[in-house]
């Protein structure tokens, strides 16, 4: 028999803690401490009980789970936070989890998944829902060596390059125009030239490419 | 043919009396009215003088010649030919037009004469006294000019003839020096009328140049600019309802604004407001019904553990399924209206966000960079970002048939630039701004709201791209300005 594993619930929502509870405690070896409705109320929670286990939600009112989250692993250092939240975001789930949340539970998955999820944190898992994993892998795709890019960029003609950076500061067709002392016609065929040769589709990717080599600077 | 050659012409009129400006115009008016002028009167006087003075002339050179025959009839027939030289030189001396003189006698021999070195050859055969008549005149072309020679029979003939040459140059110097007199004059006065002239399409052209500077500036837009009324005629008159157009148009105007910033509060409170209404239901939606689905549906579940009859546990997770699949419905009814991540996480990843989905949906590549760092933007800037940005994509979804898309948003000094791109079939900018697309008008305005615009980049084949620029200023600038305008109306 492992031990009991104290879990404090923080959700703004009673109705949704009441049912959390409920399945919870149908578990012998969970025990729900404490129950909160906002973020303020978990610290204070927190800190009192010291418990094992938070589920957390994020969207509530005053202070929301992300802002306590950083917070709450201050309070209580060993517990381990399962976030239970609508948003399916990866922007979320890159969030909470930088700010050291063990796990990412969707609601709309929470009847099924929610316990597997529990016992894969208590067992030190990160755990996150399988249709967002996705998103954290992304990040990790390889790179494109930059020196070949460097070597193409090389490649193009002085007025190619000229007209490519611009477009990447995000200049219209008719500025550059007017700045390179071109026809707008001109710079479109320049730009259209210059991308193909590096196999660039489209001004995000150039921006990617501009920005990945040094040939642009942000926020100028 | 005739009609072609003036109208080419006429044509050509145009052409150099256009080309100049109206104090050319003036100028060569009354230059060239003073110079035909004089030029005419010139020649009018130099004419009539002449044949006035020739003909005194002519008779008194006649009178000249009878005197002289007269009073050399005796010397003749006395035979006194140094008495008749005499006379000849003394009338000679007398009048300065007396160019010669000299007598002949009966035999047809030179009796006395002028002609201090010799007597010129055949001078004497050129005229002759008719001993009937009074006088012959003959006139001759001399190296000195013209000379009438005038004969004249002394007694009737019977004593010989006196001729008298009388030379016009006297009165040709008087003439050049009438008419010198008539051209200096001439270039007097030409001088005098420049000077007035130059005065006249002063006095003549400042109202206008006026007139001309006042119309651009309204033309700029500046309705309060009046001309003054600078005389009493025509130009005066045009002064008067250029100034009293000038009102119309600055009345209108004044109404147009007014009216145009009623319309933009009213668009800008719509906005507002229907951003409020989307954010308030989105939130109830998410806070309070996706709660509820879920609870039930953990609650489902809480009853399934506890459960032993096969019949129940079905039934109950086919419930669980039902509220799983409202709950997902009102999820995404809640993203529709405003994605809590815009509010939440702000705009990059509301972007992020918003391209993924829309690229799943209409299967083409979506690309975002938002490059604004760490911190957020005003919310009212984050908003308009994002639902342009929406509406962008939407059109390029329904217009473009894109294989790629664009979304850039970047900090440019104290602009935000957003730059929304696509590789579809593009179409005519001009025209459609022309017949006011709704979408791209709905952009437009969301911008100017804030103070910013929107460029359209599009030709047919050749994608299209959208640059919004918005100012990052904070809009307390943008509210004094209406304050202003509110102040002065």
């Amino acid at each position: 028999m492992s031990p009991i594993t104290k879990v404090l619930l923080v959700d703004d929502h009673a109705v949704l803690r009441a049912g959390l509870g409920l399945l919870l405690s149908s578990q012998p070896d969970l025990l729900v401490v404490g129950e909160a409705g906002s973020g303020i109320e978990a610290l204070e929670l927190a800190a009192v009980q010291q418990p094992d286990l938070i589920l957390l939600d994020l969207s509530m009112p005053g202070l929301g789970g992300i802002e306590a989250l950083p917070a709450l692993r201050r309070r209580a250092p060993q517990a381990r936070i399962l976030i239970l939240t609508m948003h399916d975001d990866p922007q979320y789930l890159h969030q909470v989890l930088k700010n050291g949340a063990a796990g990412y539970v969707l609601k709309k998955a929470a009847d099924v998944e929610l316990l597997s999820a529990i016992r894969a944190v208590l067992r030190g898992e990160v755990y996150v829902h399988p249709s967002m994993t996705r998103g954290l892998l992304e990040d990790m795709l390889p790179e494109v060596e930059s020196s070949d890019e460097l070597q193409q960029w090389n490649s193009l003609s002085k007025r190619e390059q000229e007209v490519l950076r611009q477009v990447a500061y995000g200049y219209t067709s008719n500025q550059v125009a007017i700045e390179l002392n071109l026809s707008p016609k001109t710079v479109e065929t320049y730009r259209a030239r210059g991308m193909e040769k590096l196999g660039l589709v489209d001004r995000a990717s150039l921006v990617r490419f501009a920005l990945r080599n040094g040939l642009i600077t942000a926020g100028q | 043919m005739k009609t072609e050659i003036l109208r080419k012409l006429m044509a050509r009129f145009w052409e150099l009396a256009g080309g100049v400006n109206v104090r050319i115009k003036i100028m060569g008016i009354v230059l060239g009215g003073t110079i035909l002028l004089s030029l005419s009167l010139m020649y009018q006087v130099h004419h009539a003088l002449t044949a006035i003075m020739e003909k005194d002339l002519v008779s008194q050179g006649i009178s000249i010649g009878r005197d002289l025959a007269v009073r050399s009839t005796d010397l003749i027939l006395l035979n006194d030919p140094y008495a008749l030289n005499r006379l000849l030189l003394e009338t000679q001396r007398n009048n300065s037009d007396i160019r010669y003189a000299f007598v002949i006698d009966l035999y047809g021999n030179v009796a006395a004469h002028t002609f201090g070195a010799g007597f010129p050859v055949g001078l004497i055969d050129v005229n002759e006294a008719d001993p009937q008549s009074y006088q012959n005149t003959v006139q001759l072309q001399t190296q000195d000019g013209r000379v009438w020679d005038i004969a004249v029979p002394i007694f009737e003939g019977r004593a010989g003839s006196v001729r008298v040459g009388i030379s016009d140059q006297r009165i040709q110097r008087a003439l050049f020096d009438m008419t010198s007199q008539v051209l200096l004059t001439t270039v007097v006065v030409l001088g005098l009328s420049l000077l007035a002239a130059t005065f006249l399409t002063f006095i003549l052209t400042r109202p206008i140049l006026d007139l001309v500077e006042a119309a651009r500036s309204i033309g700029q837009g500046d309705f309060s600019r009046r001309v003054r009324r600078w005389a009493n005629d025509e130009i005066g008159d045009l002064a008067d309802a250029f100034n009293q157009m000038s009102a119309g148009l600055e009345r209108a105007n004044e109404g147009r604004l007014e009216r145009e910033l009623l319309r933009r509060q009213l668009f800008e409170r719509v906005l507002t407001a229907q951003e409020e209404e989307r954010r308030r239901i989105a939130r109830e939606l998410h806070d309070s019904t996706s709660q509820s689905l879920t609870s039930l549906m953990v609650g489902l579940r809480t009853l399934e553990s506890d459960c032993d009859s096969p019949q129940v546990l079905q039934h109950s997770r086919q419930l669980r399924q039902v509220a799983a699949q409202v709950l997902e419905d009102v999820h995404n009814l809640a993203l529709q209206l405003r994605p809590a991540v815009l509010d939440d996480l702000g705009l990059s990843a509301a972007l992020e966000r918003l391209a993924k989905e829309w690229q799943s949906r209409h299967s083409v590549q979506t690309s975002v960079i938002v490059q604004l760092g760490s911190e957020r933007l005003p919310e009212q800037l984050e908003t308009t970002l994002y639902r342009s940005i929406q509406e962008a994509l939407t059109n390029v979804a329904r217009h473009a048939a894109a294989r790629s898309a664009s979304v850039l948003v970047e900090r440019r000094q104290t602009d935000i630039v957003a730059i929304i791109e696509d590789d579809g079939q593009g179409f005519d900018s001009e025209q459609v701004q022309r017949d006011g697309h709704l979408g791209l008008l709905g952009i437009r305005e969301r911008a100017e709201l804030l103070g910013g615009n929107l460029t359209i980049e599009s030709s047919p084949g050749h994608g299209t791209s959208l640059y919004i620029q918005l100012p990052l200023v904070d809009q307390t600038i943008r509210e004094s300005m209406i304050q202003e305008s509110n102040i002065s109306h």
